[in-house]
């Protein structure tokens, strides 16, 4: 489902030369040529990509842990068993799940909302349409030191904002342990409205023009062409930019871990930092890797879920 | 062409069958190829951050480097904030370097895992003699010593003498100073915008383990993976006090709690707190920073039953795997020389673990500074438990430290903390 | 495309939703421009403004000096360079093989793609991890370089891929036909038209290794061999007194290279190319 609605999305639309000549002409030959080809490309992805990628699963079913001429032993299901009563880590899992829930939502209205201005006939258009993308090109480390200026207790503008509307004493957004989740997701949001803004306005732009005028010709407001045309039109590109934003915001790590490492508290520890903490701080490699398993599993079930649900909507 | 693609698929599928033995974590030498005859090379990774010491550190490299053609130190910059990712990391890859700086607390940890050289037939009778035998504890596993202790630090208050004068509180002076005098002077301090206390506790853990020392506090019983937690009214006091201050005296800044030492000192050395609770370095980044009319002093230890805090010293560790463990446990007995560790205590204002060394200090500074307090509190400082309990760095990190932020947030009660503490000890000493 | 005009009520109300994008969007950046021309006294004071009083440049050259940003810069640039370059030279014929010859890869690559997404890197990196240790390649700019390669092609694999299918094959045909090689065709027809192509992949490429952090976290732990990320990242949580205005001159340094390929990326992309790219 989701390659459907990528390659309707994603695909390439190179200026102009695509359209011609029949897509599907008798191939001339078969994989003889090919695969000399591909191999260069698709030999190093399976050494240092699909090969770990297994190898790391299966580490999630061992006891794998630091040490000099540690052996490592398989030990089946140990890992869940003992993850099953790690509170810590499942609190971790549902701040993962609280964060790329409403990064995902927010960036989703946010993000159509922009793409609709986009889309309209407005002056700086073309302005906006690049600053919105400019989080995209920067790296995910200077976006949280940026922030980190931003929310800085002291010296921060948001701080002298908020004394001059009246609030006293200092805030430290980041370090207080009820702003601290909420100021994250506003910075995830900002992080990662690039990639939903554009999509939807891809999206947006194929959408049948004459749908639009039939629409009003109906005397259909703007509120309903939105909701009867542009939203049904959008359906599978919606599934995919949101099915994709929210295992990008599951599996983030760099942003929040500049940001605040967790803290306080363990307010934002999201689950990837907590098993690069059990991987990387104490060593436990194994039992990361069977966090990292347990991630997954969930992830992919309700994606599942999602998804299912969005395509029976659009039949 | 083809031949290429034979040449590329046979280098590439030569790597898939090597990177099959890959999966059990064994490490079988990196190979530094450290044969002994000819010049030897070894990286030592400082985790000096002030300029002054990492420019005396620096020096003692050159030194020894002139003065032993035959074994090079290299110096390596590390950071305290990534030291222990980066030694997990090194020791599993097999690149660590060969002379280790860090902390006894964390360095317990990877001599249990075997990743450190014993230095006990390596270190010199000088250096055995100076360190007081309840800091060669501290680094000293299954009776091998795998450190040397270079550096202590200790908490002490810096305060800004105007503030208290126009409290009308004299600067104390005496070999201590009662934590009910500082609550009281705090109070008398905190008028309009100043506070009388900013303390940037957002990683409160060392601080509570070692300053709660003062009132009698242990935290555990027992030693290694045998170890209990005991969380009862001394362990407690020094925390209710803290909260006390900040959220019904108001004298302490609540924001503050949640800074780390160095964002409060801005704050501090601007006037905005008359007194802040900081590790005896900071007197550096005072000077470096603080306004020409700014006039401050370090105040007398804190006590209450005892003004001890625990020792966690700095340490100079050799890699088990490095090829030249012996020259590398030289190199130590070189920088712990007296006027080498006294150099670099002076450049971090910490107090050296060696008593010739301390006197070194004492000698070249004059005691001026509050050099005479920060050497004075070294006396205070002894072993605690907690050193020797295998599980207490996650403790510290997954429990306690979110622990005591939210009580210091004012988000949980003091019973609230207490059932955290101990109950937390349960989920990470069972892994 | 709307061609349904707007009410002068309702224009209004769009530019004030497209200012408030703006601000939400623009003032973080403006502020770190800020933040960085500020000198020490200002940056300490108590109601910061927008506008620096005293603009200096001091801290560009601290941010310099103390966080290892040259050598550091230096690093960064060979590494995403040189995974630009691999990447494009080994993508190329995939990509072309991709398009026009039908082999169960495709869809294998395509489903490589997505499902590479869902799983986190912590999995990957441990083994990964190991498997360059016993190529001595931890701790080396090599080692990163082949894992932002490998990280890297199967989106510009399927990127290309779409370009060389919107080459007409009818072209390669007459070439054939005139009794040009296939090596001949290909690089004399086939290529210039996918230059455009190329520059996207390239540049798409270039920004993913210089963005990148959590592989350079893990496997650079020598100081001489870290990327801007990871120095930064240090330099953020450096002891002692923080300094925000070499912090801020530092962050706005090692963005400059990715905005500047990325200014030329956004005006050759169609927008629709973006779309699943930009994390990938």
């Amino acid at each position: 489902m989701t390659t459907t609605a990528l390659s309707q999305s994603a695909g390439p639309a190179p200026d102009g030369a695509r359209q011609s000549g029949p897509r599907r002409r008798a191939r001339r030959s078969g994989r003889h040529d090919a695969l000399p080809l591909l191999l260069p490309a698709l030999l190093p992805i399976a050494i240092f990509s699909v090969f770990p990628l297994l190898q790391g699963i299966y580490l999630g079913f061992t006891d794998s842990r630091a040490g000099l001429n540690q052996v490592t032993h398989f030990n089946g299901l140990d890992n869940y068993r003992q993850l099953a009563d790690n509170q810590l880590f499942w609190s971790s899992f549902k701040i993962g799940l609280i964060w790329a829930f409403s990064v995902t939502i927010i960036q989703f209205v946010a993000g159509l909302g922009l793409a609709l201005l986009l889309n309209l006939d407005l002056r700086l258009r073309w302005f906006a349409r690049s600053l919105a993308l400019v989080p995209w090109a920067m790296p995910p480390v200077v976006v949280a030191i940026m922030w980190r200026l931003l929310l800085n207790p002291n010296s921060g503008p948001i701080n002298t904002l908020a004394r001059d509307l009246g609030f006293s004493g200092n805030f430290n957004l980041l370090g207080d342990f009820s702003t601290a989740l909420p100021a994250v997701i506003v910075v995830g949001v900002w992080a990662g409205m690039p990639q939903t803004t554009i999509t939807l306005l891809a999206g947006l732009q194929a959408v049948d023009g004459a749908l639009y005028e039939a629409a009003q010709v109906d005397g259909a407001g703007a509120l309903r062409r939105l909701w009867y045309v542009t939203l049904p039109s959008l359906r599978p590109v919606i599934a995919a930019i949101t099915a994709l934003d929210f295992i990008w915001n599951f599996n983030s790590f760099g942003l929040v871990y500049v940001l605040t490492n967790g803290g306080p508290g363990g307010k934002t520890m999201l689950p990837m930092l907590f098993a690069y903490n059990e991987a990387f701080r104490y060593g436990h490699f194994g039992y990361a890797a069977a966090m990292g398993n347990v991630a997954v599993i969930i992830v992919i079930g309700l994606l599942f879920f999602y998804l299912r649900s969005r395509l029976k909507e659009s039949r | 062409m083809k031949t290429r693609y034979a040449v590329g698929t046979a280098v590439l599928v030569a790597g898939l069958a090597l990177s099959g033995c890959a999966s059990s974590t064994q490490s079988d030498n990196g190979g530094d190829g450290g044969d002994s005859s000819g010049p030897v090379t070894l990286t030592f990774q400082s985790l000096a951050f002030q300029a002054p010491t990492i420019a005396a550190t620096k020096k003692i490299v050159a030194e020894w480097n002139a003065s032993h053609p035959d074994v090079h130190v290299q110096y390596v910059q590390g950071s305290w904030d990534s030291v222990q990712d980066q030694l997990v990391t090194q020791f599993q890859g097999g690149t660590a370097p060969d002379i280790i700086q860090y902390e006894s607390a964390a360095m317990t940890a990877f001599a249990d895992q075997g990743y450190l050289a014993d230095l006990t037939p390596y270190l010199s009778d000088d250096v055995k003699s100076a360190v007081s035998p309840g800091v060669w504890k501290t680094v000293t596993v299954d009776d091998k010593i795998i450190a040397a202790p270079t550096l202590l630090q200790s908490y002490l208050v810096f305060a800004n003498t105007d503030k208290l004068k126009a409290a009308g509180i004299p600067v104390p002076t005496g070999a201590s100073w009662s934590w009910d005098d500082f609550q009281a002077a705090a109070k008398a301090t905190t008028t309009g915008a100043t506070y009388g206390v900013g303390w940037g506790l957002s990683s409160p853990t060392a601080s509570m383990v070692s300053m709660g020392m003062n009132f009698g506090a242990t935290f555990f019983e027992g030693t290694g993976s045998a170890a209990t937690i005991s969380i009862g009214e001394p362990e407690l006091a020094l925390p209710e006090m803290i909260h006390a201050m900040a959220y019904d005296d108001k004298s302490i800044d609540p924001v503050s709690l949640s800074q780390s030492g160095g964002d409060v000192l801005p704050a501090f050395v601007h006037g905005k707190y008359a007194m802040t609770v900081q590790g005896s370095y900071a007197a550096q980044s005072i000077l470096d920073t603080a306004p020409a009319d700014f006039h401050w002093a370090v105040l007398p230890p804190l006590a209450a039953d005892s003004a001890s805090q625990s020792a966690n010293p700095q340490t100079l560790s050799v890699a088990a795997e490095s090829a030249n463990v012996k020259e590398a446990a030289e190199f130590i007995n070189f920088a712990m020389e007296p006027k080498n560790l006294a150099a670099v205590a002076e450049g971090d204002w910490l107090i050296p673990a060696s008593s010739t060394a301390a006197a070194a200090v004492e000698s070249d500074t004059g005691g001026a500074n509050g050099w005479h307090q920060v050497l004075a509190s070294g006396s205070d400082l002894t072993e605690a438990p907690y050193q020797s309990v295998a599980a207490y760095p996650q403790w510290k990190d997954q429990i306690a430290t979110p622990a005591f932020q939210q009580y210091f947030g004012n988000k949980i009660s003091l019973d609230e903390l207490k059932s955290k503490l101990t109950e937390g000890w349960s989920q990470v000493s069972g892994g | 495309m709307s061609s349904v005009t707007a009410r002068p009520a309702a224009r209004a109300a769009q530019y004030v939703a497209l200012g408030g994008y703006l601000v939400f969007l623009g003032f973080p950046l403006v502020w770190l421009l800020s933040t960085a021309l500020k000198g020490t006294r200002e940056l300490g004071s108590i109601a910061p403004s927008l506008i620096p009083k005293h603009p200096t440049l001091g801290n560009f050259s601290s941010a310099v000096d103390q966080a290892n940003l040259l050598q550091a810069g230096r690093n960064s640039l060979t590494v995403a360079a040189a995974t630009t370059v691999l990447v494009v030279v080994l993508a190329l014929p995939a990509a072309y093989a991709l398009a026009r010859f039908k082999t169960w890869l495709r869809p294998v690559t395509l489903s490589w793609i997505l499902v590479g997404q869902v799983f986190p890197v912590i999995l990957v990196v441990i083994p990964l991890f190991l498997i360059l240790k016993q190529f001595q390649l931890v701790d080396s700019l090599t080692g990163l370089t082949i894992v932002y390669v490998v990280y890297t092609l199967p989106f510009a694999l399927w990127m290309l891929q779409g370009y060389v299918q919107g080459v007409p094959r009818d072209l390669e045909e007459a070439g054939a036909i005139d009794g040009a090689s296939r090596l001949r065709i290909l690089v004399s027809i086939v290529l210039p038209l996918l230059r455009p192509g190329v520059v996207a992949a390239a540049l798409f490429t270039f920004i993913s290794a210089w963005n990148e952090f959590f592989f350079a976290l893990v496997l650079i732990q020598d100081p001489t061999k870290v990327t801007l990320s990871l120095t930064l990242s240090r330099f953020v949580g450096a002891e002692g007194q923080v300094q925000l205005g070499a912090l801020a001159a530092g962050s706005l340094l090692a963005t400059i290279p990715s905005l500047v390929f990325f200014m030329i990326i956004q005006r050759r992309l169609t927008s629709g190319l973006l779309s699943g790219a930009v994390k990938g």
